[in-house]
């Protein structure tokens, strides 16, 4: 016997202004049918979680470069704990030289009195 | 007093931030906030005593970097991962001259080093690395940096910490 796939009902009590806003978004993107529009949504929210997931910030431009950034506290409940950008640093011959000799010993130096207390404090 | 250190935000007090050494200084009041939120360039983290939640009374900043795996010599290559090393940059640290010689300073570097520890687990680092003054460079020493020799700049020195070592500490 082949089993039929069930659709989940969605179903939400809206304020008259939201039940507003949600019929002028409808109207602008032409969209007919609430399920439509909650497909859609869902697919914007979905690309956006990823996006922060991944620890990139969601970003508006406008024709003058002027920058905009999201900040939508639901959203940053997704974001990595630590999110640190990268910038490139230049190095002379002899400080690879010296940083490929110190990160490549086998065991790594034992933790000092001072940087015990300053995690640990 | 309370002391936290959290991520700097767009209201915070910065005016009257003074260390001493007005190009950190200006780096906070300048451009710390447009780094980290428009150029994502580094992100600062500053301190705030409880009984004024927004001025700021220290801060460190973060990014990080790479060493190029093409520059190692190949006696060193061994042990080291196949692409370029990933590293932690501690970009700048500074203290408010007010709060100097009270341990602000070890309480911004620990908060740093545990951030990039956090770091280092979601993105694979093998160390931290901080141009610090060379008049400093003995205070990041005592906290086991160590210095990359050749650095070209007479002002400054390159120093090392290396992630495990950090990590040794919660042992």
């Amino acid at each position: 016997m082949r089993a039929t796939r069930r659709k989940t009902k969605f179903q939400a009590d809206l304020a008259p202004r939201e039940d507003r806003a949600l019929r002028l978004l409808k109207k602008d993107l032409q969209l007919e049918s609430n399920s439509d529009f909650l497909m859609d949504a869902v697919a914007i929210f979905q690309w956006a979680v990823s996006e922060r997931r991944m620890g990139r910030r969601i970003v508006s431009e406008d024709a003058t470069g002027e920058r905009r950034v999201l900040l939508f506290p639901r959203l940053e409940r997704v974001a990595p704990e630590s999110d640190l950008p990268s910038v490139s640093i230049e190095w002379t011959k002899q400080e690879l030289e010296s940083l490929a000799r110190l990160a490549s010993r086998p065991h790594a130096a034992k933790p000092t009195p001072a940087l015990v207390r300053a995690l640990r404090g | 007093m309370t002391i936290s250190i959290r991520r700097l935000a767009g209201n915070d007090e910065t005016g009257h931030f003074d260390c001493g050494d007005e190009a950190l200084n200006l780096y906070l009041k300048r451009h710390a906030w447009n780094n980290q939120e428009l150029s994502s360039i580094g992100v600062s983290y500053v301190a705030v005593a409880d009984a004024a939640p927004r001025s700021v009374i220290g801060y460190f900043t973060l990014a990080t970097a790479s060493a190029p795996r093409a520059g190692f010599p190949k006696k060193y290559v061994r042990g080291l991962p196949p692409y370029d090393l990933p590293l932690i940059l501690l970009a700048r640290l500074a203290v408010g001259r007010r709060f100097a010689g009270r341990g602000l300073g070890e309480k911004l570097l620990g908060e740093a080093l545990r951030t990039s520890l956090r770091v280092s687990t979601e993105a694979g680092c093998r160390a931290v690395i901080t141009d610090a003054y060379r008049e400093r460079a003995g205070w990041y020493a005592k906290y086991g940096f160590e210095e990359i020799e050749g650095n070209a700049n007479d002002r400054t020195v390159r120093m090392f910490l290396d992630l495990r070592t950090v990590r040794g500490a919660f042992e």
